[in-house]
């Protein structure tokens, strides 16, 4: 006897067994007893389209068990739109449930929808900091939010402070930077450039630089930045001088500097300077990635040794 | 196929390796084989909304180990109609809702059998059906796809489509040229690529976005430098891979990665040592399976992921995978070309 089978609630319903579709298939059955009752009410509910307030409490129950079957999620979604249902009640049991699965996607499918529906975005910025107290990159949330800044056109104010107190507890969060990228510029898109906007994020990007100097996302971020407003990465070059210098390799506090400093030596046509910030980086700051600052300095005309892995792309 | 993890668990001793560090090929091939015998555990089914796909990782993992007959091929057909819908899309187990994500399992899965003509026999109109399932969910005005009927989209269901489609010979029924324009609104900054526009770069999205633009000839569209020194960055000291900045290595990065990097000609950018070595270190040597990072536990997902990388870079005694697809060379060229 099982939950439901025992349930008056549910007389009426004959419970649909999995159907594997062979006598000895590759999947066959062997559910716990419990998951696999709560299972067969759901296809029997389904088969018969049932739209009553009982499929939520069965649903409700299937996803407490296992929230990645994203057919029940679907299937609650119908039915709380289908009944009318207080969806702001949906939100309050949705919350504890994302804060749990952290890695579940269709729980953000489904609040998509649910706030769609409800047609604001009244207590959302709160609840996305509480998960981003647990995981502040979590890359289904961050999809979320740029939803949101877009469905209810968010002013750009309160996303930039947000932003900045996420990477005032984590500078390296990329994440982050890459929601900044999106509200300054990405949201924006087709504007014209405001020359004040560019001076505010070299600013903001070379602040965070100082505080963590080997971190590639304001790097990448000031690189995009230069490149938006057509400006020369020369631009820069007395900032990364900070970090790395030719005249002390022994002293280098960003291989980043020095990445943007062999650009703006190719830039400026000084390539022997390139190739030592190139060959600094291959054989001292980075040399994992030798092929690469290799290829660069190939790139530059100065051939790698006959020998060198380049010409060995194949080989293990 | 169990996407339940475990039970094996990959080795921790990792301060001395052996000299003979090598790929356990006979472990992992009875690993795979033996997860469908694991039916008496909950995680067996709570895993059953990933089934098809699983299926296909598993059939790849062997396929590229050389053992393609390890899984009894009727069966698998049998298992892979059933999930099927009449609309054309397939659901990850029988009663599942039609997803593109499966239906992108289960065409990729009778590929590796050679099995359309079987499918067609079975399900009439069949491979017409799926053709157009899928290119149902492209939105004709922005060339996105949708992965099922709420419509939300993503470069994951973008790339399955051209994926399936172009193992099925049907390109013809959705609008490439869209499609390849939606990809390239979806680079960012730091030349990567996300689940949309402005989303943020994920290697394992860049190897969607990159696999769709090389299905679709359009690779030109590529900085490939500029992408190529962003994907070779994720190698971390250890010679595992990450799949964004400051963040935890993963076994599974080391398919996303490094077949992106493959696709545009920058595979030599990675230390293909250090990251043979960190993807055997994540070997189970007894019970077979690969996890996610050494010390954890194996799962299949990893496995096959964690064998198509050493493929890649090369690593002797494996099939030739194709970077693009995710299956065996021989088979994606045989049904390219025909």
């Amino acid at each position: 006897m099982g939950v439901y089978s025992d349930d008056p609630l549910w007389a009426d319903v004959e419970p649909l067994p999995q159907d594997d579709g062979g006598p000895n298939p590759l999947a066959a059955i062997a559910y716990t007893d419990e998951y696999s009752e709560a299972m067969s009410y759901l296809r029997a509910v389904m088969a018969s389209n049932d739209m009553s307030e009982r499929v939520l409490s069965l649903t409700e129950d299937i996803i407490s068990m296992n929230p990645a079957h994203y057919t029940v999620w679907l299937y609650r979604a119908r039915v709380l739109l289908t009944l009318k249902k207080d969806l702001k009640e949906e939100i309050a049991w949705l919350n504890p449930t994302a804060l749990n699965y952290q890695k579940n996607y269709q729980i953000w499918h489904h609040r998509q929808t649910i706030i769609d529906a409800l047609d604001s975005p009244e207590g959302e910025a709160e609840f996305i900091a509480q998960m981003f107290e647990r995981d502040a990159k979590n890359y289904h949330v961050w999809s979320y939010r740029q939803w949101l800044v877009k469905r209810f056109d968010i002013d750009d104010e309160s996303e930039l402070k947000a932003i900045d107190e996420l990477l005032r507890a984590d500078v390296r969060n990329n994440s982050a930077w890459n929601h900044r990228w999106f509200v300054v510029f990405g949201r924006h898109e087709g504007d014209s450039l405001d020359e004040t906007v560019l001076e505010r994020e070299l600013k903001y990007a070379q602040a965070a630089i100082y505080l963590a100097p080997q971190n590639q996302s304001p790097w990448n971020y000031v690189r995009g930045l230069l490149r938006k407003y057509n400006k020369p990465l020369s631009t820069i070059k007395p900032f990364a001088t900070e970090f790395a210098s030719l005249d002390h390799p022994d002293d280098v506090h960003s291989s980043h500097a020095l990445d943007v400093l062999a650009d703006i030596y190719e830039g400026e046509g000084t390539k022997a300077d390139a190739a030592k910030a190139l060959d600094l980086l291959a054989q001292k700051y980075d040399p994992i990635r030798a092929n690469y600052w290799t290829y660069r300095k190939f790139l530059l005309g100065f051939p790698p040794e006959p020998d060198h892995p380049i010409f060995h792309h194949h080989n293990y | 196929m169990s996407l339940a993890s475990g039970p094996g668990r990959a080795r921790t001793d990792t301060a001395h390796l052996p000299d003979d560090l090598r790929l356990y090929i006979d472990k992992h091939v009875m690993y795979i084989q033996s997860l469908d015998r694991r039916k008496d555990e909950l995680e067996y089914w709570l895993t059953e909304h990933l089934r098809l796909s699983g299926l296909y990782w598993g059939l790849t993992a062997l396929h590229l180990l050389g053992q393609p007959d390890a899984l009894p091929r009727d069966e698998i057909i049998d298992f892979v109609i059933s999930c099927m819908h009449d609309n054309g899309g397939f659901g990850a187990a029988p009663g599942h809702d039609a997803h593109m994500l499966y239906t992108v399992s289960g065409v990729q899965i009778l590929a590796m059998l050679d099995a359309f003509e079987d499918f067609e026999q079975r399900v009439q109109d069949g491979k017409r059906k799926i053709g157009h399932f899928i290119s149902n969910f492209q939105n004709r005005d922005t060339g996105t796809f949708a992965g099922d009927e709420w419509g939300e989209t993503d470069t994951r269901f973008l790339y399955g489509a051209l994926n399936a489609l172009s193992l099925l010979g049907m390109l013809h029924l959705v609008d490439v040229t869209k499609a390849v324009e939606h990809v390239d609104s979806c680079a960012n900054f730091d030349g990567g690529y996300g689940t949309g526009p402005g989303a943020e770069s994920h290697a394992g999205q860049i190897f969607t976005c990159v696999g769709a633009l090389t299905i679709a000839g359009r690779l030109d569209l590529v900085d490939r430098d500029k992408l190529g020194a962003w994907l070779s960055e994720r190698q971390l000291p250890n010679g595992g891979l990450n799949g964004r900045p400051e963040k935890l290595e993963d076994v599974c990065y080391s398919w996303w990665v490094v077949s992106s990097l493959a696709m545009i000609g920058r595979l030599h950018w990675i230390d293909k040592e250090k990251l043979a070595t960190f993807i055997l270190r994540c070997q189970d040597p007894e019970l077979g399976g690969i996890a996610d990072r050494p010390g954890d536990m194996v799962d299949v997902f990893h496995t096959v992921f964690g064998i198509a990388g050493l493929s890649l870079i090369g690593y002797p005694g494996l099939q030739e995978v194709d970077p693009v697809y995710c299956m065996p060379k021989s088979i994606t060229q045989r049904i390219l070309a025909g």
